[in-house]
Protein backbone atom coordinates (compact mmCIF):
# COMPACT_ATOMS: atom_id res chain seq x y z
CA UNK A 1 0.00 0.00 0.00
CA UNK A 2 1.33 3.26 -0.93
CA UNK A 3 0.88 6.46 1.40
CA UNK A 4 -2.08 8.13 2.44
CA UNK A 5 -3.93 10.04 0.10
CA UNK A 6 -7.62 11.23 0.14
CA UNK A 7 -8.33 12.82 -3.30
CA UNK A 8 -11.91 12.55 -4.18
CA UNK A 9 -12.55 12.05 -1.09
CA UNK A 10 -14.86 14.76 0.89
CA UNK A 11 -14.55 15.11 4.47
CA UNK A 12 -16.15 17.63 7.20
CA UNK A 13 -14.09 19.07 10.08
CA UNK A 14 -15.95 20.78 12.63
CA UNK A 15 -13.77 23.31 14.63
CA UNK A 16 -11.87 25.58 12.04
CA UNK A 17 -8.86 26.98 14.55
CA UNK A 18 -5.76 24.73 16.62
CA UNK A 19 -5.98 20.97 15.57
CA UNK A 20 -8.81 21.75 13.52
CA UNK A 21 -7.45 24.03 11.14
CA UNK A 22 -4.14 21.89 10.67
CA UNK A 23 -6.50 18.86 10.29
CA UNK A 24 -8.30 21.06 7.40
CA UNK A 25 -5.22 21.66 6.14
CA UNK A 26 -3.47 17.92 6.40
CA UNK A 27 -6.19 16.57 4.90
CA UNK A 28 -6.99 18.85 1.93
CA UNK A 29 -3.21 18.52 0.79
CA UNK A 30 -3.91 15.13 0.57
CA UNK A 31 -6.01 15.45 -1.60
CA UNK A 32 -9.50 16.41 0.45
CA UNK A 33 -12.61 18.63 -0.36
CA UNK A 34 -13.03 20.16 3.26
CA UNK A 35 -16.60 21.14 4.87
CA UNK A 36 -15.53 22.84 7.83
CA UNK A 37 -17.92 23.41 10.82
CA UNK A 38 -17.40 26.51 13.37
CA UNK A 39 -19.45 28.89 15.13
CA UNK A 40 -16.67 31.83 14.34
CA UNK A 41 -16.88 33.21 11.00
CA UNK A 42 -13.37 34.50 11.12
CA UNK A 43 -11.96 31.09 12.20
CA UNK A 44 -14.16 29.36 9.40
CA UNK A 45 -12.82 31.72 7.13
CA UNK A 46 -9.36 32.35 7.69
CA UNK A 47 -8.95 28.39 7.42
CA UNK A 48 -10.73 28.22 4.13
CA UNK A 49 -8.29 30.66 2.83
CA UNK A 50 -6.15 28.51 3.46
CA UNK A 51 -6.92 25.39 1.75
CA UNK A 52 -6.57 24.08 -2.21
CA UNK A 53 -9.52 23.62 -4.54
CA UNK A 54 -12.69 24.83 -5.17
CA UNK A 55 -15.04 22.56 -3.56
CA UNK A 56 -14.28 23.30 -0.23
CA UNK A 57 -16.92 24.82 1.83
CA UNK A 58 -17.70 26.64 5.36
CA UNK A 59 -20.82 26.76 7.49
CA UNK A 60 -21.65 28.44 10.37
CA UNK A 61 -22.71 25.65 13.23
CA UNK A 62 -23.51 26.62 17.07
CA UNK A 63 -22.47 23.38 18.52
CA UNK A 64 -23.72 24.38 21.66
CA UNK A 65 -27.47 24.57 20.70
CA UNK A 66 -27.93 20.68 19.70
CA UNK A 67 -30.98 21.24 18.31
CA UNK A 68 -29.70 23.42 15.66
CA UNK A 69 -27.17 21.02 14.08
CA UNK A 70 -29.70 18.58 12.13
CA UNK A 71 -30.57 21.28 10.46
CA UNK A 72 -26.71 22.55 8.78
CA UNK A 73 -25.70 18.80 8.40
CA UNK A 74 -29.02 18.49 6.12
CA UNK A 75 -27.68 21.72 4.25
CA UNK A 76 -24.65 19.89 4.14
CA UNK A 77 -26.25 16.73 2.38
CA UNK A 78 -28.10 19.09 -0.16
CA UNK A 79 -25.51 21.15 -1.18
CA UNK A 80 -22.70 19.09 -1.52
CA UNK A 81 -23.83 15.33 -1.83
CA UNK A 82 -22.66 12.07 0.51
CA UNK A 83 -19.18 12.49 2.83
CA UNK A 84 -16.69 10.03 3.66
CA UNK A 85 -15.70 11.31 6.75
CA UNK A 86 -15.84 13.66 9.78
CA UNK A 87 -13.43 14.69 11.86
CA UNK A 88 -14.78 16.76 15.41
CA UNK A 89 -12.07 19.07 16.69
CA UNK A 90 -14.60 21.74 18.62
CA UNK A 91 -13.88 21.61 22.15
CA UNK A 92 -13.87 24.15 24.64
CA UNK A 93 -11.14 23.53 27.43
CA UNK A 94 -12.85 24.74 30.39
CA UNK A 95 -10.60 25.29 33.66
CA UNK A 96 -13.41 25.95 36.33
CA UNK A 97 -13.00 24.90 40.01
CA UNK A 98 -16.15 22.43 40.95
CA UNK A 99 -17.16 25.10 43.49
CA UNK A 100 -18.22 27.18 40.50
CA UNK A 101 -19.14 24.52 37.81
CA UNK A 102 -23.09 24.94 38.49
CA UNK A 103 -25.17 22.71 36.65
CA UNK A 104 -25.83 25.07 33.07
CA UNK A 105 -21.80 24.99 33.00
CA UNK A 106 -21.42 21.16 32.71
CA UNK A 107 -24.44 21.22 30.28
CA UNK A 108 -22.51 23.55 28.08
CA UNK A 109 -19.36 22.43 28.17
CA UNK A 110 -21.26 18.79 27.48
CA UNK A 111 -23.56 20.10 24.83
CA UNK A 112 -19.76 21.65 22.99
CA UNK A 113 -17.77 18.51 23.08
CA UNK A 114 -20.05 15.54 23.46
CA UNK A 115 -23.45 15.78 22.33
CA UNK A 116 -22.90 17.60 19.75
CA UNK A 117 -20.11 15.10 18.30
CA UNK A 118 -22.94 12.21 19.20
CA UNK A 119 -25.27 14.82 17.02
CA UNK A 120 -23.62 15.26 14.07
CA UNK A 121 -22.67 11.52 13.88
CA UNK A 122 -26.18 10.39 13.96
CA UNK A 123 -27.31 12.75 11.08
CA UNK A 124 -24.42 12.43 9.00
CA UNK A 125 -25.16 8.11 9.47
CA UNK A 126 -28.23 8.38 7.44
CA UNK A 127 -28.71 6.46 4.34
CA UNK A 128 -27.70 8.98 1.41
CA UNK A 129 -25.75 11.27 3.64
CA UNK A 130 -22.21 9.30 3.67
CA UNK A 131 -20.71 6.92 1.23
CA UNK A 132 -22.01 3.52 1.57
CA UNK A 133 -18.54 1.80 0.55
CA UNK A 134 -17.03 3.74 3.66
CA UNK A 135 -16.97 6.35 6.07
CA UNK A 136 -14.48 7.33 8.58
CA UNK A 137 -15.17 9.14 11.70
CA UNK A 138 -12.69 10.78 14.56
CA UNK A 139 -13.25 12.51 17.74
CA UNK A 140 -10.64 14.44 19.18
CA UNK A 141 -10.92 13.48 22.44
CA UNK A 142 -8.41 14.21 25.25
CA UNK A 143 -5.78 12.33 27.31
CA UNK A 144 -7.44 14.17 30.39
CA UNK A 145 -10.40 11.60 29.96
CA UNK A 146 -7.88 9.18 32.03
CA UNK A 147 -6.58 11.13 34.54
CA UNK A 148 -7.65 13.30 37.29
CA UNK A 149 -7.01 16.88 36.57
CA UNK A 150 -8.74 18.97 38.96
CA UNK A 151 -10.65 22.28 37.60
CA UNK A 152 -11.49 20.17 34.55
CA UNK A 153 -14.24 18.13 35.77
CA UNK A 154 -16.64 19.12 32.75
CA UNK A 155 -13.62 19.06 30.05
CA UNK A 156 -12.66 15.57 31.45
CA UNK A 157 -15.82 14.19 31.54
CA UNK A 158 -17.18 15.50 28.24
CA UNK A 159 -14.14 13.83 26.70
CA UNK A 160 -14.74 10.62 28.73
CA UNK A 161 -17.97 10.08 27.40
CA UNK A 162 -16.93 10.69 23.62
CA UNK A 163 -14.25 7.69 23.94
CA UNK A 164 -17.56 5.40 25.50
CA UNK A 165 -19.54 6.62 22.48
CA UNK A 166 -16.93 5.85 20.02
CA UNK A 167 -17.02 2.09 21.52
CA UNK A 168 -20.59 1.84 20.92
CA UNK A 169 -21.10 3.62 17.82
CA UNK A 170 -17.95 1.83 16.23
CA UNK A 171 -20.61 -1.43 16.96
CA UNK A 172 -23.79 -0.30 15.63
CA UNK A 173 -22.66 1.52 12.69
CA UNK A 174 -20.23 -0.89 11.21
CA UNK A 175 -22.59 -2.38 9.50
CA UNK A 176 -22.85 0.42 7.18
CA UNK A 177 -19.35 0.87 7.16
CA UNK A 178 -18.47 3.22 9.15
CA UNK A 179 -15.52 3.03 11.36
CA UNK A 180 -15.31 5.44 14.69
CA UNK A 181 -12.27 6.12 16.29
CA UNK A 182 -10.73 8.72 18.58
CA UNK A 183 -7.13 10.82 19.45
CA UNK A 184 -6.43 11.66 22.84
CA UNK A 185 -4.21 14.72 22.60
CA UNK A 186 -1.47 15.27 25.33
CA UNK A 187 -0.11 18.99 26.01
CA UNK A 188 -0.70 20.39 22.72
CA UNK A 189 0.71 23.56 21.85
CA UNK A 190 -3.10 25.61 20.42
CA UNK A 191 -4.89 28.74 20.88
CA UNK A 192 -7.40 26.90 23.25
CA UNK A 193 -4.50 25.17 25.82
CA UNK A 194 -2.56 28.76 25.52
CA UNK A 195 -5.62 30.38 26.91
CA UNK A 196 -5.60 27.71 30.34
CA UNK A 197 -2.52 28.31 30.19
CA UNK A 198 -2.16 32.07 31.02
CA UNK A 199 -4.37 31.25 33.92
CA UNK A 200 -2.33 28.23 35.41
CA UNK A 201 1.07 28.28 33.60
CA UNK A 202 2.77 29.21 37.27
CA UNK A 203 1.09 26.71 38.97
CA UNK A 204 2.96 23.63 40.24
CA UNK A 205 -0.06 21.30 38.59
CA UNK A 206 0.85 22.87 35.32
CA UNK A 207 4.78 22.05 35.67
CA UNK A 208 3.77 18.47 36.72
CA UNK A 209 1.76 17.71 33.91
CA UNK A 210 4.53 19.04 31.25
CA UNK A 211 7.11 17.36 33.11
CA UNK A 212 5.16 13.88 32.91
CA UNK A 213 4.72 14.35 29.18
CA UNK A 214 8.20 13.50 28.68
CA UNK A 215 8.57 13.49 24.79
CA UNK A 216 7.58 17.30 25.10
CA UNK A 217 4.49 19.06 23.92
CA UNK A 218 2.28 17.97 21.15
CA UNK A 219 1.84 20.30 18.03
CA UNK A 220 -1.47 20.24 15.90
CA UNK A 221 0.04 18.60 13.02
CA UNK A 222 1.33 15.53 15.46
CA UNK A 223 -2.68 15.22 15.70
CA UNK A 224 -3.52 15.95 12.58
CA UNK A 225 -1.19 13.31 10.95
CA UNK A 226 -2.77 10.26 13.46
CA UNK A 227 -5.97 11.63 12.00
CA UNK A 228 -5.27 11.52 9.01
CA UNK A 229 -4.02 7.84 9.28
CA UNK A 230 -7.41 7.00 11.08
CA UNK A 231 -8.91 8.33 8.04
CA UNK A 232 -7.44 6.64 5.33
CA UNK A 233 -7.61 2.33 4.61
CA UNK A 234 -4.40 1.67 6.72
CA UNK A 235 -6.28 1.96 9.42
CA UNK A 236 -9.42 -0.05 8.04
CA UNK A 237 -8.86 -2.64 10.67
CA UNK A 238 -9.30 0.03 13.58
CA UNK A 239 -12.42 1.09 14.91
CA UNK A 240 -14.24 1.92 18.22
CA UNK A 241 -9.86 2.58 19.74
CA UNK A 242 -8.99 6.05 21.35
CA UNK A 243 -5.19 6.64 20.06
CA UNK A 244 -3.28 8.81 22.76
CA UNK A 245 -1.10 11.33 21.34
CA UNK A 246 0.70 12.40 24.21
CA UNK A 247 3.99 12.06 24.16
CA UNK A 248 4.27 9.19 26.36
CA UNK A 249 2.30 11.31 29.60
CA UNK A 250 -0.23 8.30 30.19
CA UNK A 251 2.89 5.89 30.52
CA UNK A 252 4.83 7.82 32.99
CA UNK B 1 -23.62 46.32 43.18
CA UNK B 2 -22.31 47.87 46.71
CA UNK B 3 -19.14 47.18 47.91
CA UNK B 4 -20.69 45.39 50.62
CA UNK B 5 -22.22 43.04 48.13
CA UNK B 6 -19.38 42.71 46.31
CA UNK B 7 -17.54 41.95 49.71
CA UNK B 8 -20.03 39.40 50.60
CA UNK B 9 -19.19 37.70 47.43
CA UNK B 10 -15.63 37.66 47.71
CA UNK B 11 -15.73 35.95 51.42
CA UNK B 12 -18.30 33.34 50.02
CA UNK B 13 -16.06 32.19 47.45
CA UNK B 14 -13.03 32.12 49.66
CA UNK B 15 -15.38 30.66 52.21
CA UNK B 16 -14.82 32.81 55.19
CA UNK B 17 -16.79 33.67 57.44
CA UNK B 18 -19.06 37.20 56.84
CA UNK B 19 -16.80 39.96 57.98
CA UNK B 20 -13.22 38.80 57.33
CA UNK B 21 -12.22 40.74 54.67
CA UNK B 22 -12.05 44.54 54.66
CA UNK B 23 -10.66 46.63 51.32
CA UNK B 24 -7.21 47.26 52.79
CA UNK B 25 -6.00 43.77 53.94
CA UNK B 26 -3.37 42.20 51.13
CA UNK B 27 -4.67 39.48 49.37
CA UNK B 28 -1.06 37.44 50.24
CA UNK B 29 -1.69 37.39 53.81
CA UNK B 30 -5.09 35.47 53.36
CA UNK B 31 -4.30 31.60 53.13
CA UNK B 32 -7.46 31.06 51.23
CA UNK B 33 -6.93 33.11 48.32
CA UNK B 34 -4.64 30.77 46.47
CA UNK B 35 -4.44 29.19 42.75
CA UNK B 36 -7.73 27.80 42.74
CA UNK B 37 -9.37 30.60 44.74
CA UNK B 38 -7.87 32.90 41.68
CA UNK B 39 -9.44 30.53 39.46
CA UNK B 40 -12.78 30.77 40.81
CA UNK B 41 -12.43 34.67 40.85
CA UNK B 42 -12.09 34.42 37.08
CA UNK B 43 -15.40 32.59 36.39
CA UNK B 44 -17.03 35.28 39.70
CA UNK B 45 -16.11 38.61 37.51
CA UNK B 46 -17.57 36.56 34.44
CA UNK B 47 -20.77 35.71 35.60
CA UNK B 48 -21.58 38.26 38.42
CA UNK B 49 -19.69 41.00 36.93
CA UNK B 50 -19.47 40.68 33.23
CA UNK B 51 -15.94 41.53 32.98
CA UNK B 52 -13.24 39.07 31.47
CA UNK B 53 -10.09 38.64 33.69
CA UNK B 54 -6.47 37.88 32.84
CA UNK B 55 -3.89 35.67 34.53
CA UNK B 56 -1.79 38.98 33.84
CA UNK B 57 -4.46 40.84 35.87
CA UNK B 58 -4.63 38.97 38.58
CA UNK B 59 -1.17 39.11 39.46
CA UNK B 60 -1.24 42.97 39.30
CA UNK B 61 -4.03 42.48 42.19
CA UNK B 62 -2.30 43.44 45.53
CA UNK B 63 -5.09 44.31 47.81
CA UNK B 64 -8.89 43.67 48.33
CA UNK B 65 -9.93 47.15 47.10
CA UNK B 66 -8.29 46.01 44.03
CA UNK B 67 -10.24 43.01 43.67
CA UNK B 68 -13.15 45.20 44.95
CA UNK B 69 -12.52 47.64 42.43
CA UNK B 70 -11.66 45.78 39.18
CA UNK B 71 -15.59 44.02 39.93
CA UNK B 72 -16.90 47.58 38.70
CA UNK B 73 -20.19 49.15 39.85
Amino acid sequence: MKGIEFIGKRFVVSGAGGIGAETAKLLNSLGASIILLDINEENLNNTLLSLEGTNNRAYICDFSNVDGIEQVVKLIATENGAVDGFVHCVGVGSVRPLKMSKYDFMLKVMNINFFSFVEIVRCLSIKGRYNSNGMNIVGVSALGAYLGNSTKTAYCASKGAMNAAIRCLAKELAPKNIRVNAVAPGVTDTPMARVAEDYGADSDEHKMILARQYMGVCQPLDIANTIAFLMSDMSRMITGSCVAVDGGKLSS
Amino acid sequence: MTQEEKIVLLEDMLELDGGSLTPEMELASIDEYDSMAKLSLIVLMDEECGKKLTGEQIREFKTVADVLNFMGE
